[in-house]
């Protein structure tokens, strides 16, 4: 079993004025796992993310990542190790493949060379090994707009690892894909935790779920309801969805 | 909301008051003074035609002049305004930055051009270069808030994901909100240059170069041939302009494509 990469105590968050979305949850993630949350419709996975990566702030209790405490500044920089895939991957589409996948790269390039879009050479020849161990090289430089959702994906993935994160958190990036890709995105994610890193990620796909998961956390109205090592049964699940 | 019948109709009624007193406070109840009008009005286009092209020659020169004030003005104005539209900007600042920055730009709008191209005739002298200063500082204040508008429209997700590998402000301007709202930005800017082509020709009746002096001297000499002759004349190049906008849109804009299966 691996070190803690994440752990959330307690952690409630509500959007102003409307139901609380989450409520008391806990739970925490081994680093070299990979972590799936399963949850209905508007149960609270992605706000979930969203709190772990620092985008909000949690109402109360506490969410800490790698041993520190994570805050949610307003407009601050937020710890580049913690890689977030947002549900529609967040790409930016007049940007090549290359450009996205640099992005990563952010926190450790200067203002200057960024303002200029002028990358350092070291980290353009990381981004393109990177499209080349996902097998996009070709696509490098090609406007993400103009590439298949599969190769967006890889796109998004590319982008993350030039992090070098140790947490990653992906937001339903495999749903609506073909089993195929989907089994390819989910291999890139388990060399990913090879590696090391925790992969935090929600999903719908029970065969993903059977296949790659370490760790099941079920929502359900904002709270866990199901929180175990391993692939639970799918009928322990359906149970926890229903509970 | 349904507004109950009864309050309905006295807002009507109060409304339709209010018209009222206002058509005679403006005069519009005078028919005397309507008649003569339509007389005028007769007389006007009578002098009107034929449009007189004797003067094309001189016209079209400061119809190209009037073109130069719009350019040079709008591309100042666009320098100035991309920088401030973003720290008029919430994605990347709080209120106590973007309040004053908004501020700044809505006091800069609230000045008409041509009131701006008197003061920069005070400063910089007659001819183009004032225009060119009025219509660069009138384009700040409009383009710097068409634009924060266009960056505060830039698809969040793509915000947090640029924001989340711990981008500075900076980086993410650049690498976000700058091309992500690259095809507003450039619509903006073409918008921009033709109401700028239209607002320079006017810039001429306080000295300020351009096609108006010549305007307002037909207008002062009851040459209305002449008149039609450069209203026309600015018509053609609006039209002109209008054409060369849609070709740059088509030509530069990037084409937002539908998602892409999986997404």
């Amino acid at each position: 079993m691996g070190d803690p990469a994440l752990r959330v105590r307690d952690a409630s968050f509500s959007y102003a004025r409307s139901h609380p979305v989450l409520r008391g949850v806990s739970f925490h993630a081994l680093a070299a796992e990979v972590t799936m949350i399963l949850g209905a419709s508007g149960s609270g996975k992605t706000t979930l993310l969203k709190l772990v990566k620092g985008l909000l702030p949690p109402r109360t209790g506490e969410v800490s990542v790698l041993g520190a405490r994570v805050s949610a500044p307003r407009r601050g920089r937020l710890d580049p190790r913690v890689a977030y895939i947002p549900q529609q991957l967040g790409l930016v589409r007049s940007l090549s493949a290359l450009d996205n996948t640099v992005v990563g790269a952010l926190s450790r390039i200067g203002t200057l060379p960024s303002l200029m879009r002028i990358p350092p050479e070291p980290e353009l020849r990381h981004a393109r090994e990177l499209l080349g161990r996902l097998g996009i090289a070709h696509k490098a430089d090609e406007p993400v707009q103009e590439l298949s959702g599969g190769e967006r994906q890889r796109v998004a993935i590319a982008r993350a690892l030039m992090q070098r994160p140790r947490v990653i958190l992906a937001d339903e990036f495999i749903s609506d894909l073909d089993p195929l890709t989907s089994a390819e995105i989910m291999s890139l994610m388990r060399e990913a935790t090879a590696e090391g890193a925790a992969v935090v990620m929600t999903t719908h796909e029970m065969d993903v779920v059977r296949e790659h998961a370490d760790h099941v956390v079920v929502l359900r109205g904002g709270a866990v309801s199901l929180d175990v090592r391993g692939a639970p049964e799918a009928a322990l699940i359906a149970q926890a969805l229903r509970a | 909301m349904r507004m109950p019948r009864g309050s309905g109709r006295i807002v009507l009624v109060a409304l339709l008051a209010a018209l009222a007193l206002a058509l005679a406070d403006v005069g519009l109840f005078d028919v005397g003074r309507l008649g003569r009008g339509v007389r005028n009005l007769g007389e006007f286009l009578r002098a009107l035609f034929p449009p007189d092209p004797s003067t094309l020659p001189t016209l079209a020169e400061a119809m190209l002049e009037t073109i130069e004030i719009a350019f040079v003005g709008t591309a100042l104005g666009s320098l100035l305004a991309v920088p401030l539209a973003l720290l008029a900007s919430p994605i990347l600042f709080g209120p106590a930055v973007t309040g004053p920055v908004k501020l700044l730009l809505a006091a800069i709008r609230t000045v008409p051009s041509l009131f701006w191209a008197i003061v920069f005739v005070v400063v910089v002298g007659l001819g183009p270069a004032a225009g060119a200063l009025a219509i660069a500082l009138y384009s700040l204040g409009y383009l710097g808030k068409l634009l924060y508008e266009t960056f505060d429209g830039v698809d969040p997700e793509v915000v947090e994901a640029v924001w989340s590998v711990g981008a500075s402000r900076a980086q993410l301007a650049r690498y976000a909100i700058l091309p992500e709202a690259a095809n507003g930005i450039l619509a903006q800017l073409l918008f921009m240059f033709e109401y700028n082509v239209r607002a320079s020709s006017i810039l001429g009746f306080v000295g300020a170069g351009g096609i108006g002096f010549y305007l307002i001297g037909y207008l002062e000499l009851l040459r209305y041939d002449l008149l039609l002759t450069g209203l026309l004349l600015t018509l053609a190049v609006v039209i002109l302009i209008d054409r060369v906008s849609a070709l740059v849109r088509r030509t530069f804009l990037f084409p937002v494509s539908p998602p892409a299966p999986g997404e």
